[in-house]
Parts: C-alpha cells; sequence; structure tokens
C-alpha cells in the first residue's frame, strides 16, 4: 500500500519535472552557429572539390601519357629484340627433323646472316606482329634464298676438311648445288647403290674469302 | 518554405542533404528541444547539452546519409547520436573531475542532504530539484530510460530503437531505475535507520 503510494508520488514528481523541462530548449543563438556552420560547408565543399580536381587532373593525364608511352616503347623494344632469334630458334627444328639437339645448336650460333633472311621469312608464332627489321639486315629485292622450301629435309652442316669457325664470323653464303651421289660416300653417309650415278642436292655455305667451308644434302 | 512545413523529417533530412538550408533550419527547430533536453536531463549541465546538441546537428550534415529509414524514425536516429555524444561528454567530464573546481555545475551535488521528505512535504520546486537530483545519481543504463521513457514520453518501442537493445531490456532497466528512485526518495531519516549515506549510495549503483 505504502509501496504504491510512493509508486504514484514518484510518478507525480517525474512528470512535475518533465513538465517543468518541457519549454526548455537550445539557445538562439546555437540554431544560427549550425546554420552557419552548414552554409560553410556547402560554400567550401564545392571549392574544395573544384580545387582537388583541377589539381590532380593534369598529373592523372601526364601519368595516363607516361603509361602508354612506356607500353608503347616496351613493347617496341621487345618485338626488335625476341623475334629473330625466337623464328631462328623454330626455322631449323622445322627443317631438320633428325638432327639432334646439340648440333641444332651448333647451327643456329653459326649460321651466317643469309640464313637470318629465311628465319625472319618463316611464319611467326604471334601473327598479327609485324617481323622486326634490323637497319643494316634488310634483305635485297628478289633474293633466293637457300632452303626456301619448307619440305626440304636437310643433313647438318658438314664442316669440310679447311673449315675455321673464325672465318665464318663475317658471315657467308649459301649455294644450292647438285652432285654426285658417289659424293655422300665421301663425308661418311649411306649411298643407294641403285641410284649411284643420280644427282643429289647440296647446300654449300660459303665464307667471305670464297672458300666452302661446310656443305649439307638436300631431299 | 511552405512546401516543406509539410514534409517528414526524412524528406527534411533528404533537402537538407541535397543543400536545402531551410530544411536544416525546420528540422533542427522541430528536434532541437527534445536533443537538449535529454543532454540536459542526462548531464545536468546546460554547457554539455548545447554541445551535444550542436553536434548532433553537425553529424547530421556531415553523416546524414548514413540514416536508414526502415531501422526507425529520424528523432530516434538524433536522439540515439545525442545519446552517444553525451556519454562520451560524460566520461570525458569525470576523467577531469578531481582536476576542476566544479564551476561549471549546473546541478547541486547528488548526495546534497536533505533534511525533509521531498514526496510529501516540500512545494512543488523542491520536489522537482529532488527528483531531479535523484535521476542525475542514477547509473546512465538507467538514468537513459528514465529521462527517454518518463521524461520524454516517448514509447518503449522508440526508445529500445534509441539505445539498441530490446522491448524487454527496457521495461526491466525503467524498473529498477524506479526502485532507485523510491529508495534515494524517501525521508532521510529512514535512510539514517538504514545506515549511513555511503551505504544508500551503494545501493544506488548496485
Amino acid at each position: 500500500m505504502n509501496s504504491q503510494r510512493d509508486e504514484e508520488i514518484l510518478t507525480r514528481g517525474l512528470r512535475a519535472l518533465a513538465e517543468d523541462m518541457k519549454t526548455l530548449g537550445a539557445p538562439d543563438e546555437l540554431e544560427a552557429k549550425v546554420l552557419k556552420a552548414f552554409r560553410a560547408r556547402q560554400v567550401v565543399t564545392p571549392i574544395a572539390r573544384r580545387r582537388l580536381s583541377s589539381r590532380y587532373w593534369p598529373v592523372a593525364v601526364a601519368a595516363m601519357l607516361l603509361i602508354a608511352i612506356s607500353v608503347v616503347v616496351f613493347r617496341w623494344n621487345k618485338e626488335t629484340v625476341d623475334t629473330p632469334r625466337q623464328a631462328v630458334k623454330q626455322t631449323p627444328l622445322k627443317n631438320q627433323p633428325q638432327t639432334n639437339p646439340e648440333n641444332d645448336n651448333k647451327t643456329s650460333v653459326e649460321l651466317p646472316k643469309e640464313v637470318e633472311y629465311q628465319a625472319v621469312d618463316a611464319p611467326s608464332t604471334r601473327p598479327n606482329r609485324k617481323p622486326a627489321r634490323k637497319a643494316g639486315v634488310r634483305r635485297p629485292e628478289n633474293t633466293q634464298v637457300a632452303n626456301h622450301a619448307t619440305n626440304e629435309i636437310a643433313t647438318d652442316f658438314i664442316p669440310l676438311s679447311y673449315m675455321n669457325a673464325a672465318s665464318l664470323q663475317d658471315g657467308g653464303q649459301i649455294i644450292r648445288v647438285e652432285l654426285r651421289r658417289s659424293a655422300l660416300a665421301k663425308f661418311g653417309l649411306p649411298v643407294n647403290m641403285d641410284r649411284y650415278n643420280e644427282k643429289v642436292k647440296a647446300d654449300v655455305l660459303l665464307g667471305v674469302d670464297g672458300m666452302a667451308h661446310a656443305i649439307r644434302f638436300v631431299q | 518554405m511552405t512546401q516543406n512545413t509539410d514534409l517528414n523529417d526524412s524528406e527534411l533530412l533528404r533537402s537538407m542533404l541535397a543543400g536545402d538550408e531551410e530544411a536544416l533550419a525546420l528540422l533542427y527547430r522541430r528536434r532541437q528541444g527534445s536533443i537538449y533536453r535529454f543532454a540536459l536531463q542526462m548531464s545536468g549541465s546546460k554547457t554539455i547539452a548545447e554541445d551535444v546538441t550542436q553536434e548532433v546537428f553537425l553529424f547530421l550534415m556531415r553523416e546524414g546519409h548514413v540514416f536508414d529509414p526502415a531501422r526507425g524514425s529520424v528523432s530516434a536516429f538524433l536522439l540515439g547520436v545525442a545519446r552517444n555524444h553525451v556519454l562520451r561528454r560524460l566520461r570525458v567530464e569525470q576523467l577531469l573531475a578531481p582536476l576542476t573546481d566544479d564551476t561549471d555545475d549546473d546541478v547541486p551535488s547528488m548526495h546534497a542532504s536533505t533534511d525533509v521528505c521531498p514526496l510529501e512535504d516540500l512545494t512543488r520546486a523542491e520536489t522537482i530539484e529532488s527528483v531531479r537530483r535523484a535521476v542525475l545519481s542514477l547509473p546512465s543504463k538507467y538514468r537513459e530510460v528514465v529521462v527517454l521513457c518518463e521524461l520524454q514520453d516517448i514509447s518503449y518501442e522508440e526508445t529500445a530503437e534509441i539505445l539498441g537493445c530490446a522491448i524487454g531490456t527496457v521495461r526491466s532497466r525503467l524498473y529498477r531505475a524506479r526502485a532507485l528512485l523510491l529508495a534515494k526518495l524517501r525521508p532521510a531519516t529512514e535512510a539514517e535507520d538504514e545506515g549511513s549515506a555511503t551505504v544508500k549510495s551503494a545501493r544506488c549503483f548496485a
């Protein structure tokens, strides 16, 4: 009973307090401050954004240009350096399936410039790219290149007795010739005696001195 | 302006975020009173109440887009923000209390002695003052439910939204808070019979 009376008195006291504070509110100057802050925010923000964008646009454009130029230069360098080597490695493998890897390496290293011309003409693994051209290595018009036919099978280059590797450093020339089949025996190759008198095709590698340095037989 | 007066709080908030100053002014006039009173009843300090009111509306300008109508009303959202600011300020004030002379305190000490029973004999003004002191002396988790449910006359549901708790929690806290208030407002003589003022204080914070 007593506690119920206390509850009522407490409720009345709380209501009286609420009633007493009901009219209270923030001072008027606070509204002015808030509105001023709002106005400042509305004015400052666009200016800040404009400044920010005007400051960073040129930097962004410059960065984009730099990236684009870097990509172009990088790709151009990569093409000039990589493409010929890649093709040179592929061509002998295509044309000489019977050879072993050691001999292939030697051949690719010792090939003179004319062989490189042939390699450049070989179909690239990247069809859309133009083959890179080095200054001074341009192939003359209408030049016949040995071993241009892709369906030919050739032996390794067999060094001749007076072969000197140093003499090939300055380049050379490959000449297609026809020899008697008996000539195969002189290089230790097997000869079909039934076709002994027939002729066989061969590529002779001539040095700048005009001497024959190596020979390979073609079928 | 005439159009804005017809808008509800959510629409005013949207207009305000779109840059409409009139919408902010209208929303401020509608809601500043409850925010200010809540902060004042929670802290007992006009300075804190003014600061909190200002902070709430500055927050609304900056982060008003986080308001989600599906989660409650703008009023509840603003009171929730106000509550966070008040509690933060009170924590800071608590830390600074030993270093200050308490000159800014608008409310007398919560343990001020009373020689007469405020529930029966005192005038209305004295009763109000006693109740105010008693409310301010409550722990914050009980104080906020008393302020919201009893003084601000906000429903349990909305109070739960503001506090981020279940309605059942609001009810139980309010029950406990009223019991604590009754204990505080009982005659000093009874309190003396039960023990010292320290014991009474300890019971309040139990």
